[in-house]
Parts: C-alpha cells; sequence; structure tokens
C-alpha cells in the first residue's frame, strides 16, 4: 500500500514537468505579447499607448531574454510561491486570483451537488425500468441538457430570469455587493442568482453521470451475489442499496479526480456569458490578451490540482477498494 | 474374438450420401452461426431508439451531399429589403378553397421610433411556392454551377420559411448549407483520434513497460489541462493567411488530437487484460508479429465497443465546434456552420427580437441526440455480455 | 529659476487672497460632507473653492441647475475601463467647449503670443483633492524633477512639447503663473491640453515627493518599494502618479470624483472632489452627483443589463443594433434612450496599402484612378439601408457637417455609385478583363484577388465586408476576406503584408483649423494607407521611407507649414488645401458617416443633451458636456 503511495507520487514529478511546459509553450506560442495586445487595444478605441512606459515594462520583466531563459525564471518562482504579475491588472497575479477561487468553488461544489443529487435516483430508475418509457424520457431530458450549447442556455436563461423574476443580468450577487464582507443580504444574493449558472454547468454533467451510474449499477445487478440475496428472500430495494450501490459508490471516488479540472476553472463558457466573478473569465481574458504571467500561474495551478486530485481519489479509492490494491492498480 | 456388430437400430437411418456443411449453411437463422457483424446488427435492430436515430444519421448524411438542391435559396443570396423578417407560414388553404402550398406576401414598414422593421401579411398576395424549379444559381460542390432546387419561392416572391437574417439571408438555406460543414467536422475529427487513439492505445496496451509508462504520463497530461485554453493556444497560431478550407481541416484537426486520450486508455486497458488470452498466446507462438496479432486478433474483439465510443464522441465535436465559434477562433464567415450561425445569434437583441435566429439550435441537438442513441445502442447490441 | 524659500513665501500670500462673497450657507454644503464640514475635519465651501472658481452658466435651453446628491451608476467591460472616469470628467489646463472653443478650465486665464509663448493662470486659493495647494511648484515638480530626471524619463521630455526637435523655456512667474516659451510656433499645445488624454504638466508634488529620491530618505523609499511590491523607485513614482488610470486611492487630483477602490475589484467608487474648482452660477459647488460608480462585467452583457436600468449614464459598450431592445426597455419606465452623433470621419473605411510589399499590387493601388473606381464601385446607399437603417450618410472619409472644415464636395468626392465609371477607370489603369464579366488580371497577369483584412470583432464589419465583395466583383476584382487578431493585424500591416485592410476614417471627424491635420497626413505609422511613409516623420528620419507619392508628399509639406502658421486664416487655408487633396487623391475609401450612437440615461437625468456627438476626440466622449454638471431630479 505504501509502495503504491510512494510510487505514484514518484511518478506525479515528471508529469508535472511536463505539464509546465506544455503550459510555456501554449503560452508563448501565439504571436505577439501582452505588450502588443495592450496598445492594439488602445489603438482600437482611439487612444494612444504611453510607449516609454511600455519598454520600461518590457525590459523590466525579462521580455527581451529567450524563451528557455523566462521559463526557468517563471518556473523558480512558481516554485517559491510568486506567481508573477499581471500586466492587464497591473498588480501580482496572487492578488488578481484571490476571492475568484472560493465563488469558483462555491459554484462548483453546489453544481456537483446538485448534479449528483438528480442523476442519482435518475440512474437507479434507469437501471431498473431499463428500456422502458421513464428510461428514455428521463435520458432524453438529460441529453438535451447536453446537447444545446451552453452559451445559448445561458444566455435565454438570463434574460427570462431577468423578464419573468426580475433577477438582475448575470453576475453572482448584486454589484452593491461585490466588495462587501459576508453578511446575510449578500448570501441571499448570491443564492438567487446562483441557481442560473448551476442549472446550466450541471445539465451538461448530469446526463453522463446518470449514464453512468446506470452503466455501473447495471453491471453490479447482474452479479451471482444479487440473484442470491434475491432468491433469498431479500426485498428489492435492500438488495439495491445494500450492495451494488455500494459498490458502485467507488465509481464516484474515482469521478472526483476528472472533475477537479471543471471544479476550478468552473464551466468557462458559462461563466463568460453570464459574467459570474469566478475565474473562468478571468483565465480566457488572460489567454486573449497574453497576459502570460497570469495565464501560465493558473493553468499550471489548475493542472496542479487536478493531478493531485487523481492522486487523492486513486489512493481512496484503493483504500476503499481491496480489489485494486491486490491487483496492484487501476483495472479500468 | 466377439461378435460385436451392432444390432440392427429401430430408427430408420438413410443411406443416401451426406454433407453436414450444404444442410446447415444456408437456411440457419438461430443465430448460432451468424457472424459477429450479423448478431450486431440483429441486436441493434430490437432498440427501436436506436434505429430511428441511425435511418435519421444516414438520411442527414446522404443529404449534405444535395444541400444545393435542398435549399431554397443560395447561402450567400442576401435581400437588403427583408432584413430581420420573422418566418413564413405556409398555408395550403386561400378563402376556403385549396391552393396548395403557398405563403403570403408581406409588406415592411420601418418604426421609425424604434428603429424596427415591421412585417404583416398581405392576404391579398397569394405567392405559390414552386418545386423543381429554377432559383438562385449555385455551383455544386464550389464546381458545377446549376440552379434547380426542390423547393423555390414564387416568381419575384419571398419564402422564409425560418426568417432572414440581419443581412436579409434566409436562416433556412444557412442552416442547411451550415449542415455540410458541421456533421463532416465531427465525422473527421473523429476519424483523427480514432486512428491515434488505436494506434497509441494499441502498442501502449501490448507492450507495456516503459512505452506504456510514457503514453500514461503523456494522457495524464493532456487531461489535466483543460481544453479551452489548448484551443486557444492552438487556433491562435493558425495562420491569417490559411483559405477557410485549410482552417476548416486545422480545425477538425485540432478537435481530433485533443479528443484521442479518452479513447486511447480505453483500448489500453482492453488490451491489458486481452493479452493474457490463450489465443494471443497461440498466435504468438506461432510466430505473428506484433502489428498483426494487434491488428488481427486483439482489436477486433472489441472493435465494436470502441466504434460505439467513438460515435459518442461526435456529439462532444460538434458542440465544440460550436465552442470555438464563441470564443472566435473556428469556422469563420464566410464559410457556414451551426456553430458560425449560433455565434451570430448570441446577443440579447436575437433572444429578446428575433428569437427565430435561434432555429440552428434545432438540428444541434437532434443530430447530438441521434448520435447519442445510436451509440448507446451499439454499445448494448455489441456488448457480447448482456 | 526662483529660490525656494521665495517661491514659498508667494504660495503663502496666495493662500490670503481675498474670496468672492457667495450666498454659501451651511445648507449648500452636499450631504456626504456635512458631517466632516460640521466636525471641522474639512473647511466650509467657501474656503474649499479657489477665490475665484470657474462659473459654470448652465442658463442655455435645455440646461438647469440643479441640487447635489445622487449615485451615478455606469457598467464597464473590464477594469481597465477605470481610465474613462479622467476621460468624461475632462478637468483640464485648458479645455473645449462644447462649441469647440478652447476655455480656461483649471486655469483662470491664459496668454498666448505670436503662437511660441504661453503663459498660464492658475486660480489662487485651488486645492488638490487632499487639501494641499495646487501651485506653481506642482508645475516645477514635473518640469524639473520629472521630465528632466534620466530615471523616470529615459528619452526626454514628451515629444508634444517639442517644437522642431527643441524645448520650451519654463519658467515661475508667481506662485499662480507659470510660462512655456518656444523659439518658433507651437499651434498644436492648446489643442494637445485640451485632448482627451492631455500630458500632465502639473502633478499633485507635495504626495509625489515622497516617492522621489531627492525629496525621501533611501530607507523610507525601500520600505514604499518594497509595500507596493514594485522594483525600484522608477516603478514606484510611475505606479504611484499614474492618472490615466486612477488606480491610486490616495493621489489627489483635480477631477470632479476621486476614485476610493483600489483594485482589484469588480466595483470601483468614486466619490466627489470636495475642493473642485466649478460652480454653477448660483455659487453651489460642483460636481452635483455625489458619487460615481463602476461595475466591471461582460462587455455583451451591457446592453441587456443597461436595459433592464442598472445603469444611469451608459454611453460605452452600446453599439448601434442595440437600440431597437433598448428603445423597447424604455417603457418599463427606468431609462430612456438617446441617439447621439458619431464624429468618425466615416465609421468604415476600405483603406489600401501603399506601403505593401506586393509590388504588383503596391503599384496598382499607387494609381490614383484605381482608388478612384474602387471609391465608386460601392453603393454606399444599399450599405446605408443595411447595415444602418438608412440613418448614415454617404460620404466620403471627410470632417462632418458639425465642423467648421466641412465642404459639401469633400463628402461627394468620388463617393457616388458608378460601376460604369468604375469599369471605364479600371480599364484605363490597365487592369484588363479577358472577357466581359470575368475577373481582371494584374499587370502581371495573375486575377485580381484582393485580400482585404479586419479585425472584426463586430458583425457589422463582417456585413460590410459582404456587400463590398459583391460590388467589387461587378467592376471585375474578387474579394477574400481574412480576420485576424489586433496584434498580428498590426505586425503584418506594418510589414508590408496587408494589402487592404478595413478600418475607420478620421478619428476626428468634427476639427477645426486650430487642431493639427496630422491625420491627413503620414504623420505616424499608425495610419493603414502609409505605415511606413508615418513611420519616417515619427522617428524623425530614423527609420521607415520618405513618401514616395507627390501627392503624400505635398500632405506632409502641408502638414509642416500648418505648424509653422501663425495665424488663423493660414490655418484654415492649409486645412482647406489637405482636405481637398486628400479626398480627391481618395488616399482612404471613406463610406458613411453621421452614423448614430444609443446614449442611455436614467430618466430622472438631466443636463445631458439631447442631441450630441460622440466621439474620443474632441469630445472626449461625455467630457465637453461636462458630467460634473449632471444631476439627478427627484421625484421625477
Amino acid at each position: 500500500m505504501l509502495r503504491y503511495i510512494l510510487w505514484r507520487i514518484a511518478v506525479m514529478i515528471p508529469t508535472l514537468i511536463m505539464i509546465s511546459m506544455l503550459v510555456f509553450t501554449i503560452i508563448e506560442l501565439p504571436p505577439g505579447d501582452f505588450f502588443e495586445s495592450y496598445v492594439e487595444e488602445l489603438r482600437a478605441i482611439g487612444e494612444k499607448a504611453d510607449t516609454q512606459e511600455i519598454e520600461d515594462l518590457k525590459a523590466r520583466y525579462g521580455f527581451d531574454k529567450p524563451a528557455p531563459l523566462r521559463y526557468f525564471d517563471w518556473v523558480a518562482n512558481f516554485v517559491q510561491g510568486d506567481f508573477g504579475y499581471s500586466f492587464e491588472y497591473r498588480m501580482p497575479v496572487a492578488d488578481v486570483v484571490g476571492d475568484r477561487v472560493w465563488l469558483t468553488v462555491l459554484v462548483s461544489t453546489v453544481t456537483i451537488i446538485v448534479t449528483w443529487l438528480i442523476a442519482f435516483p435518475i440512474g437507479i430508475y434507469s437501471a431498473t425500468h431499463k428500456y422502458s418509457w421513464g428510461d428514455y424520457g428521463l435520458t432524453l431530458v438529460g441529453l438535451i441538457g447536453i446537447a444545446v450549447p451552453n452559451f445559448i442556455l445561458a444566455l435565454v436563461m438570463m434574460y427570462f430570469a431577468n423578464i419573468w423574476f426580475g433577477t438582475s443580468i448575470g453576475h453572482l450577487m448584486d454589484p452593491s455587493f461585490i466588495n462587501e464582507p459576508m453578511s446575510w443580504a449578500k448570501l441571499k444574493s448570491i443564492l438567487e442568482h446562483l441557481w442560473i449558472p448551476v442549472i446550466i454547468i450541471g445539465t451538461a454533467g448530469t446526463a453522463g453521470m446518470v449514464r453512468r451510474v446506470r452503466a455501473n449499477l447495471l453491471d453490479e445487478m447482474h452479479k451471482q451475489y444479487v440473484t442470491t440475496a434475491r432468491a433469498k428472500g431479500l426485498h428489492p430495494f435492500r438488495t439495491l442499496i445494500k450492495y451494488p450501490f455500494r459498490m458502485s459508490l467507488n465509481f464516484f471516488i474515482s469521478d472526483i479526480g476528472s472533475i477537479l479540472p471543471s471544479i476550478i476553472s468552473g464551466a468557462e463558457i458559462t461563466a463568460v456569458v453570464l459574467s459570474l466573478e469566478t475565474t473562468g473569465p478571468m483565465l480566457i481574458r488572460a489567454l486573449q490578451n497574453q497576459d502570460m504571467y497570469l495565464a501560465g500561474s493558473f493553468l499550471m495551478f489548475l493542472a496542479i490540482l487536478t493531478v493531485i486530485g487523481v492522486l487523492v481519489s486513486d489512493i481512496a479509492l484503493a483504500i476503499l477498494d481491496p480489489r485494486i490494491r491486490l491487483q496492484g492498480g487501476r483495472t479500468k | 474374438m466377439s461378435d460385436h456388430t451392432p444390432a440392427p437400430s429401430t430408427h430408420f437411418v438413410s443411406s443416401a450420401p451426406f454433407d453436414p456443411y450444404l444442410v446447415e449453411a444456408d437456411n440457419d437463422k438461430s443465430g448460432s452461426h451468424a457472424s459477429q457483424l450479423r448478431l450486431t446488427w440483429w441486436r441493434f435492430r430490437r432498440h427501436k431508439l436506436a434505429l430511428v436515430s441511425a435511418i435519421l444519421l444516414l438520411a442527414a448524411y446522404l443529404a449534405i451531399t444535395v444541400i444545393e438542391f435542398l435549399a431554397p435559396y443560395n447561402v450567400h443570396t442576401r435581400n437588403v429589403d427583408n432584413i430581420y423578417a420573422p418566418p413564413q407560414q405556409v398555408h395550403l388553404f386561400h378563402e376556403g378553397a385549396f391552393v396548395g402550398p403557398f405563403v403570403y406576401g408581406r409588406t415592411m414598414t420601418l418604426d421609425m421610433k424604434t428603429l424596427r422593421r415591421n412585417y404583416a401579411d398581405d392576404t391579398g398576395d397569394v405567392q405559390k411556392l414552386r418545386f423543381f424549379c429554377r432559383g438562385d444559381s449555385y455551383r455544386f460542390w464550389g464546381m458545377a454551377e446549376g440552379n434547380v432546387h426542390l423547393v423555390c419561392p414564387a416568381e419575384d416572391g419571398e419564402f422564409f420559411l425560418l426568417g432572414t437574417d440581419r443581412l436579409g439571408r434566409d436562416v433556412l438555406s444557412r442552416i442547411l448549407y451550415g449542415a455540410r460543414i458541421s456533421l463532416t467536422i465531427g465525422l473527421l475529427g473523429v476519424m483523427t483520434s480514432f486512428v491515434l487513439g488505436i494506434v497509441i492505445g494499441g502498442l501502449a496496451g501490448y507492450w507495456g513497460g516503459w512505452f506504456d509508462m510514457v503514453v500514461q504520463r503523456v494522457t495524464e497530461v493532456l487531461q489535466s489541462i483543460p481544453s479551452i485554453p489548448l484551443w486557444l493556444a492552438m487556433a491562435a497560431i493558425m495562420p491569417a493567411d490559411w483559405s477557410p478550407l485549410v482552417v476548416y481541416l486545422g480545425i477538425t484537426f485540432i478537435l481530433g488530437l485533443l479528443d484521442w486520450t479518452g479513447l486511447a486508455r480505453a483500448v489500453r486497458s482492453k488490451l491489458l487484460a486481452l493479452r493474457e488470452e490463450d489465443y494471443v498466446l497461440a498466435a504468438q507462438m506461432m510466430g505473428a508479429k506484433s502489428p498483426r496479432i494487434i491488428g488481427r486478433h486483439l482489436v477486433p474483439g472489441f472493435m465494436s465497443h470502441l466504434i460505439a465510443s467513438a460515435t459518442l464522441t461526435i456529439p462532444g465535436m460538434i458542440l465544440g465546434e460550436t465552442t470555438l465559434s464563441f470564443l472566435g477562433l473556428g469556422i469563420r464567415p464566410p464559410i457556414t456552420s451551426w456553430g458560425v450561425l449560433l455565434t451570430e445569434a448570441r446577443t440579447i437583441n436575437v433572444v429578446a427580437l428575433y428569437p427565430w435566429l435561434l432555429f440552428p439550435v434545432i438540428p444541434v441537438i437532434v443530430i447530438i441526440l441521434a448520435f447519442n442513441f445510436m451509440g448507446d445502442g451499439l454499445r448494448d447490441a455489441a456488448d457480447p455480455y448482456n | 529659476m526662483m529660490k525656494r524659500r521665495t517661491l514659498l513665501s508667494l504660495m503663502a500670500s496666495a493662500a490670503a487672497f481675498p474670496r468672492p462673497l457667495f450666498a454659501a450657507s451651511f445648507d449648500n454644503e452636499p450631504e456626504p460632507l456635512r458631517e466632516r464640514v460640521a466636525a471641522g475635519q474639512l473647511p466650509a465651501m467657501r474656503d474649499r473653492l479657489p477665490s475665484e472658481p470657474r462659473i459654470v452658466a448652465l442658463d442655455e435651453p435645455g440646461l438647469s441647475a440643479g441640487q447635489p446628491g445622487g449615485r451615478l451608476r455606469i457598467l464597464v467591460g473590464s477594469q481597465r475601463d477605470i481610465r474613462y472616469i479622467p476621460i468624461f470628467s475632462y478637468s483640464r489646463l485648458i479645455g473645449f467647449d462644447r462649441h469647440f472653443q478652447f476655455q480656461p478650465d483649471i486655469l483662470r486665464a491664459y496668454e498666448v503670443e505670436r503662437e511660441r509663448v504661453f503663459t498660464f493662470h492658475l486660480r489662487p486659493g485651488h486645492r488638490w483633492s487632499d487639501g494641499s495647494p495646487f501651485t506653481a511648484e506642482d508645475f516645477r515638480y514635473v518640469w524639473e524633477d520629472m521630465f528632466h530626471n534620466k530615471k523616470l524619463h529615459k528619452g526626454g521630455i514628451p515629444t508634444m512639447l517639442r517644437v522642431d526637435g527643441k524645448e520650451p523655456r519654463f519658467e515661475v512667474l508667481d506662485a499662480v503663473t507659470v510660462r512655456y516659451s518656444w523659439d518658433d510656433p507651437n499651434p498644436d499645445f492648446l489643442a494637445e491640453l485640451a485632448s482627451p488624454v492631455a500630458t500632465r504638466l502639473m502633478q499633485p508634488s507635495a504626495y509625489m515627493k515622497q516617492f522621489h529620491p531627492k525629496y525621501q530618505t533611501p530607507e523610507k523609499l525601500a520600505e514604499l518599494i518594497k509595500q507596493q511590491n514594485v522594483e525600484d523607485w522608477v516603478a514606484l513614482h510611475q505606479k504611484m502618479s499614474r492618472s490615466a488610470r486612477p488606480e491610486n486611492p490616495d493621489l489627489p487630483t483635480l477631477d470632479p470624483w476621486v476614485n476610493t477602490t483600489a483594485p482589484p475589484s469588480g466595483y470601483f467608487v468614486f466619490k466627489r472632489n470636495p475642493y473642485f474648482h466649478r460652480v454653477d452660477q448660483n455659487g453651489v459647488q460642483l460636481p452635483y452627483i455625489d458619487e460615481v460608480t463602476l461595475s466591471v462585467g461582460s462587455g455583451d452583457l451591457i446592453s441587456a443589463k443597461t436595459a433592464s436600468g442598472e445603469s444611469d449614464l451608459q454611453v460605452t459598450n452600446l453599439d448601434f443594433s442595440d437600440y431597437t431592445f433598448l428603445k423597447n426597455a424604455e417603457e418599463r419606465g427606468t431609462i430612456e434612450v438617446k441617439l447621439w452623433k458619431r464624429t468618425q470621419g466615416s465609421r468604415v473605411a476600405l483603406i489600401p496599402n501603399l506601403n505593401c510589399t506586393d509590388l504588383v499590387w503596391r503599384n496598382v493601388f499607387r494609381d490614383v484612378r484605381v482608388r478612384r473606381a474602387l471609391s465608386l464601385a460601392i453603393n454606399r446607399d444599399e450599405v446605408n439601408k443595411a447595415v444602418f437603417f438608412g440613418l448614415g450618410q454617404p460620404s466620403a472619409n471627410c470632417p462632418l457637417p458639425e465642423s467648421p472644415l466641412f465642404r459639401q464636395r469633400y463628402r461627394d468626392a468620388w463617393a457616388g455609385f458608378d460601376p460604369d465609371r468604375a469599369n471605364a477607370l479600371l480599364d484605363e489603369a490597365g487592369l484588363t478583363r479577358p472577357a466581359p464579366r470575368a475577373e481582371r488580371l494584374l499587370p502581371d497577369g495573375r486575377p485580381c484577388s484582393l485580400i482585404i483584412e479586419t479585425t472584426a470583432d463586430s458583425g457589422f464589419e463582417t456585413d460590410v465586408l459582404e456587400l463590398v465583395t459583391d460590388y467589387f466583383w461587378k467592376v471585375g476584382i474578387r474579394v477574400f476576406t481574412h480576420v485576424s487578431h489586433r496584434e498580428l493585424f498590426r505586425r503584418r500591416l506594418l510589414n508590408g503584408d496587408t494589402v487592404m485592410t478595413l478600418w475607420w476614417g478620421l478619428d476626428n471627424g468634427i476639427p477645426a483649423a486650430d487642431m493639427s491635420p496630422r491625420e491627413l497626413a503620414p504623420t505616424t505609422n499608425d495610419q493603414n494607407q502609409w505605415p511606413l511613409w508615418g513611420l519616417h516623420e515619427l522617428s524623425g528620419g530614423g527609420e521607415g521611407r520618405p513618401p514616395e507619392l507627390e501627392e503624400a508628399q505635398a500632405l506632409l509639406d502641408l502638414f509642416h507649414r500648418w505648424r509653422r502658421a501663425e495665424t488663423f486664416g493660414e490655418r484654415e487655408a492649409i486645412w482647406h488645401e489637405m482636405l481637398e487633396l486628400f479626398t480627391q487623391q481618395v488616399f482612404t475609401i471613406g463610406l458613411l458617416n453621421s452614423v448614430l450612437q444609443p446614449v442611455v440615461k436614467n430618466r430622472k437625468l438631466r443636463n445631458l443633451p439631447e442631441n450630441g456627438l460622440y466621439g474620443f476626440e474632441p469630445t472626449s466622449y461625455l467630457g465637453v458636456y461636462m458630467p460634473d454638471t449632471f444631476w439627478f431630479e427627484k421625484g421625477a
């Protein structure tokens, strides 16, 4: 067991290194750099950029150094906790990201919980009533959730929520609360605004989860021990819950690993359309503006979280499921 | 020596020559000798929904070849007198008498206060639709000139079944032309990821060892990075002076390139399990090389499963294309795809005032549902353990 | 240069100048300030104003004096957009009034002698927003300790202060008077000071000195550097003094509103400046509005939010295509939608690149017949109808009727729709057509395939290009459109890789003779039609190439003559010569101007004009209309 954990951790390092190189390349690839974007943006609205200041900034942040040097600088700083400087916001990256992270976590956690709450009963129903109209109907509804592009759904829902319920457009809370400390009023405002993004992001994930629950449950339900239990007179419901259900729980644990990227980046497109104060829009803007440190550091952060998440879920799975431990690895 | 001649049997035994293969081969419908493919097909047929979906998709892909004929207008035709026109209703009866399919002509008035164009039906102006008629000229697949359409508006009339957009272009025609791009992107992209997935996953699963380790790390890396930044980066480096067609191929390639990991993992795990099987051992002993073993013995065993998985990723590609368009990176005008149409429609003005521009969502939903049902059906049918 | 002690004593005496008597009673104090005044933390209004404040007479029709109070909510698309507030506020040494006449604003008065010597008189008793006195010392600080500090300004003083490369003489005549003198005329100077983002000749020296090694101990400086997370004192000084983007809440300002929120934030609150120097005709200190808030969100949502009443004054991030939606929302009763006119010389323009590396196309475009033909091939009426609802004005790229320099013949120069004549001109120019309706051929035999590049962020540019593609096809030129990101676009332009671009026309479409005609001549590398010739001028001859077309050189010569012109009449004559040449030569193909821009306001907001002009230069967006005079009518 311990060997397994240590092995997995050791193997994580080269992965992270490869990721950092890939991230750096991604940021560097598009031609131009932040300063050109900045000058262009000013020019596009008819203003003139202060070219002197820009030249100074460029020299200061070593943009005249060759790429490999900059890469090492960046990695060295990153490891020490200095995530660099955002040119768009003109302040350290850590300050920029700040608040957004916990809001992202909030949105994503609520979305996942809601998705689970919806997907589970549907999945169970689907598995037990396979090929019935109910099964098809629910699958259909779930699939529509996937099929409609998120940004259209977000736009339409936002518009109608405003017309019918008077919900203010976009954001996670009323603008006047943004800088205020947490209070009941602020919380209420957040909850009022939260349900739209949760529904939109959640519908995309629900169908997939329903299908997985269904498949896992079906696999379990056809096993011998279930038949034996039924034959011995156990009530069907208990049969369902007591054994197969717990078996399929382990898929949750393994799912966490794959869900983690979406937790933090918070369903970027929806967040952009709805102008949520999560990290998604910030990341996309940083990428479009080639705000190198902000985009690069944040991507790196996301990737690290994912890798750690997968590691944690693998370990949890190993603890939970003796078969994996004994067979020495994931079987799927 | 004992006398062991068999006693005469009490039942009739024919002495005519008997060839077992002749008897059985032809009319065996019980399924005991059917090939894998046949079995799959029979099981697939039983899922009505999947069958319907498959037929629908086949029809859609066939229709793509003759889009120019099916669309009432050319994709670029614009009519500045009919900007933002709402959909027209097709009537059959005019003042009680059966006339055949027709639409009413419309008059447009400009509301100068709100700067809005208002269209009103002119019940006196009956415009009968023509079928198999000559209408807008087009270049069939960009090559041959033609102008025969399935349905056209009346001479000097209009027929906007789904309304028009901000340049007066017919939404229905644009959706039809867009189908060609959107449907094929999914297919090409999936083929790319399919090939990559099988080759890389197959080799990793079969050989194991360090190659497997490297592939595993690479897939982990690709799966850890959020897809959108990867798209942004790759699309941003596509040179600006590539022709739209090359851009299109580039996009399909990108979409496929970022998707092969899932398939590779599935292939790899299946192979890891299967390579211990006896038949593989037998083949190895008989001197078969790795590619042959993988290609001829292992992969066909779960090919149908793979196809089912692949089918289920096509919707992802179609949606990926719409997302790329949203970010401004995908197909761009003048090439039309559903993603382009939806991106043009993603303003609040459209939702509030011109909702018919959101119609392209419907074919997207239908096609994605169809692929999903068909894929589900395929997977259930191909699964030998059901 | 006078001694510091003398300066200080003069400042002290300036503070003792008599103040005019206004009916300033305690109740006139705006509500947010009452407490502080009562507690003695803030002087009374009478003492906060300079002895001679700027009196803004709100007695023109449509304007009225108002009452203080209220919060103005504005929506912006990014945090960077807090730079709009100094632009909207338009508090300048000298500004334009709404009739585009020069008007001393921060300055009490100014004198100009032969366009060479500019004497500025400050208002005695004028203070920065933190209460520190605003005097000539603030100008001296900038001149000596900033412009002439090699570390802060590596390249020397800003270019706009140089005439023929030479610096002016700067003198402090007394605590409230400074003078800048050049040997040669500097006709641009006042217009530069009145521009939306003007060079700052003054800084709050009392505050800024703590960041300057000349006035601050090295230890304290090091501490501040660390605190602000910058690398050295230069970065520190720049960061703390940045006023174009008012991110430093502690930086004193002369604007009507002061930022109180430090970034990063999604919500910025600007509070009134208690020491603002303007009053209305009743002696009430401006601004009327207590607070201006900026709410940051996605740019696409702004029109939706404005329609649902979340904005009290919205001019940015709204487009003509949003008008119907906004107008419908008027029925809900909270907002009112107006249509102002955009001031660009042409809302979109097709600009051939006379410096492109494709020599064949380059020579084709240098033939004026080709440019004229392309201009005649465009059906501007149809573009107007299709894209702008018929409400724009088909025109060449030239000033609008609102400008005193407007002439009908500039607008009509080669701007009609005459495809036959276009075809004839193209035939004359040597672009032959192998068959009657086939694609034309370039002189070297290649087909005439024109690639028009754009950054097309919004839909209407692609729409225009679709229409243009059709029009050009009818004269035998096949058009391909390319969309690129802005940086790539600009790089391609500078490298000469672009053949023709879609951009906008003149930035300042309502110029007066006193404003610089630099847009008409090759003066910067920003200009899409001749980036290299412009670079040559900008770099003082070091880079780029001198103009190779004699008409372009003529424009440049005229521009230089304007800079040396000493009388208004001369300048006006030169402008007209340049406009005539510019429009007849069709260096840019303008399509239409006078396009409308929706401006949305809260129904209760007063003093916003019914019809205004919208643009960056010279109106500074809302600047010349003075947002500090806007007020909320209660109970309306």
